[in-house]
């Protein structure tokens, strides 16, 4: 099966040579645009046919020569455990990865991929900058072998004394989760549509009143009775107008899911799970357990009446690139959360804990922040107008409701091994992980909070940082110390 | 099976961090500080200044006097933090990790087990330079937040401190 001699330099699929001159192409068009825009407006030159023709020939050639010397000069190999990358013709790159260090490896299909039957394929990294991987074109069953071999390459580097473990995960894969198209419709109309609603609502907002001038202008023109008309409707119009934006802001997020989540797969292999979906984009991820830091898993009021979670794996960052690896499942049952967090976590054990919930303090510093200031600000300026105290006391009402769903939502729970910490507001989100993931822990604690014995405690791990608000001092102080002593005795690798 | 200890783990028997085991910050290094402040205040009055010369009316002597007095406030309010927060500032090495404190308003204490330091670093800026300080920054792979930075060290000790988690780090390897 592993026939394939990965030490000699060998170039990427022949079909790639489309794939270069498309995207040489698109580069040259995004640089010379503006160019471009100045020639075809400028009917002079345009006039000279033959000129134009000229430098269309010109350009074209040029596009070619790059293709064929960008393919000629394209050229992957491993050597000394290392998997090589050469390219560039005028200015030279070699890039290097380290085979233990590759993070995970990708492949992806766009839509002339498709046609083409080739596949791109991805490698990161974690900690080296700017050393990410992208080969255009690949055969597919080349790049299948490629990625399987990249991966068990680097899984003999990581795990030397586990020979068997090598054998196991040739074994066959396991469907963990799948969506239907109609799951998928179920995820979609589940969606926020009060964020995308109000997006779609402010730009819907602009043309509607642009609308009215222009009918008014009409009107004066023609006759006033359509003025009375559309004027008289315009209750009717804005009920219209909303009716008509939650449809649209409904089939954006349906079509969106749709076309990110199509055929959505997420398989369990021995040491990884792999994630498969797209409809146009083929994306093809494969996440090894060990990378990944940190799982969470989020519902709100219309997702929990389908019985829906939106699961996020947290990868590892890599540190001067700054970009969280994220891979998302956008919708699952619970039996599918118990089954992965059974998984990821062991036996759940951390649902026999008490929740520990964040102070009271907790809302009223929200309170005053997101209600108070905002209101006694504008009220030296406003204070004669009736309508504005109106508006005042109904923010007040409204942020001290939400804030205090905040602070319902606030809680934690911890047991010897993991931590799992609850927040959100109208959604819940929670987030749980190995607490030997952590890589650092901050305490923090104002000259208000030490008065009533409080602190905030931050938890760092590799692909960002959770933190626990307004919790008991000595809490704070305790778990500060159990992660430390937790994560120093620790023997397994955090990556 | 030197030194075996096998001892049960309660939250209230490990290892406390306490504030006043910190070790403070080379005292040269609140002249820095001052330093910075007073060039942060130079550029503001001097900004000030230039906003009134340009200005072609003159502005109301009330505007004037409640601007300066809004610097000097600023002023005043900033030496006041520097000189009685610089005591809060301090750091600690243990047997397993490293940790750095700070804040008068805001207090905030982060540790990192040596088994997350990712590298090491030693850096010098010009002002430092003056004073023979150096800092000493602790990266680990959680990004930004999680890194630790250690100013107003004296070069020694920078140094000797970067070759000593150097050495804690290898290990770990």
């Amino acid at each position: 099966m592993n026939n394939m001699d990965l030490s000699k330099p060998r170039r990427q699929s022949v079909k790639g040579l489309v794939l270069i001159f498309i995207q040489g192409a698109r580069q040259s068009i995004r640089i010379f645009w503006p160019l471009i825009l100045l020639v075809v407006l400028q009917n002079k030159i345009l006039d000279n046919r033959l000129i134009l023709g000229l430098i269309l020939v010109v350009i074209f050639l040029l596009l070619i020569i790059h293709t064929i010397l960008f393919y000629l000069n394209f050229y992957f190999y491993v050597s000394n455990g290392e998997f090589i990358l050469k390219t560039g013709y005028l200015r030279k790159k070699i890039l290097t990865i380290p085979l233990a260090r590759i993070q995970s490896v990708n492949t992806k299909q766009n839509l002339i991929q498709q046609l083409l039957n080739v596949v791109s394929l991805e490698i990161d990294t974690a900690g080296t900058a700017g050393k990410e991987l992208k080969i255009h074109a690949l055969e597919k069953a080349f790049a299948t072998e490629l990625h399987n071999k990249l991966r068990s390459v680097n899984f003999e580097n990581v795990e030397l004394e586990n020979s068997e473990m090598i054998d196991a995960k040739k074994s066959s894969e396991k469907l963990i989760l799948k969506l239907s198209p109609f799951d998928l419709l179920k995820i979609g109309i589940s969606q926020n549509h009060f964020r995308t609603g109000l997006i779609i609502l402010a730009f819907g907002f602009q043309i509607f009143q642009k609308l009215q001038d222009v009918f008014a202008d009409k009107a004066d023109e023609y006759s006033n009775e359509l003025a009375n008309y559309i004027s008289g409707s315009n209750v009717a119009l804005i009920i219209f107008l909303i009716i008509f934006f939650l449809v649209v802001s409904i089939l954006f997020s349906l079509f969106r899911t749709v076309f990110k989540y199509f055929d959505f797969k997420l398989l369990k292999q021995e040491n990884a799970y792999r994630i498969e979906a797209g409809l146009i984009t083929k994306r093809n991820v494969v996440l090894p357990y060990n990378k990944i830091q940190e799982l969470n898993w989020e519902t709100g009021p219309l997702k929990k009446m389908f019985g829906i979670y939106h699961l996020i794996f947290k990868q590892a960052v890599s540190t001067q690139n700054k970009k969280v690896q994220l891979v998302d499942a956008p919708g699952c049952l619970t039996e599918h959360l118990q089954l992965l967090k059974a998984d990821l976590f062991g036996d759940e054990v951390l649902d026999d804990t008490s929740k520990i919930y964040s102070n009271s303090y907790y809302f009223w510093r929200l309170w005053i922040i997101v209600g108070w200031i905002p209101v006694t600000l504008p009220s030296l300026f406003l204070y004669t107008e009736w309508q504005f105290w109106g508006s005042e006391i109904l923010w007040l009402l409204v942020s001290a409701g939400y804030n205090y769903l905040t602070l319902k939502k606030r809680y934690f729970r911890i047991n010897k091994d993991q931590i799992r910490i609850s927040k959100g507001a109208i959604s819940h989100k929670l987030t749980q992980m190995e607490l030997y993931k952590i890589q650092s822990v901050e305490f923090r604690q104002t000259i208000f909070q030490k008065r009533g014995s409080l602190a905030s405690l931050t938890l760092m791990n590799a692909s960002g940082s959770m933190t626990i608000p307004y919790i008991d001092e000595t809490i704070a102080k305790q778990i500060y110390n159990y992660c430390l002593y937790h994560t120093e005795i620790s023997e397994k690798s955090w990556m | 099976m030197e030194n075996f200890s096998n001892s049960i783990v309660t939250p209230e028997n490990l290892p406390d961090i306490k504030p006043e085991t910190f070790n403070l910050l080379d005292i040269k290094y609140r002249a820095i500080l001052f330093i910075r402040i007073a060039i942060f205040m130079l550029f503001v009055t001097g900004a000030f200044i230039l906003f009134l010369i340009l200005f072609d009316e003159k502005p109301a002597v009330g505007f004037i006097i409640s601007a300066i007095s809004a610097i000097l406030i600023i002023v005043v309010f900033t030496i006041v933090i520097t000189i009685f927060g610089f005591p809060k500032k301090g750091y600690l090495v243990r047997e397993k990790d490293i940790s750095f404190q700070k804040g008068l308003i805001v207090f905030k204490s982060t540790s990192v087990p040596f088994n997350r330091i990712q590298h090491v670093e030693v850096n010098q800026g010009i002002l430092a330079k003056i004073f023979n300080l150096s800092s000493v920054k602790i990266y680990t792979a959680g990004g930004n937040a999680s890194d630790l930075s250690i100013p107003g060290l004296p070069v020694k000790v920078a140094q000797n401190l970067k070759v000593f988690l150097s050495e804690k780090i290898s290990k770990y390897e």
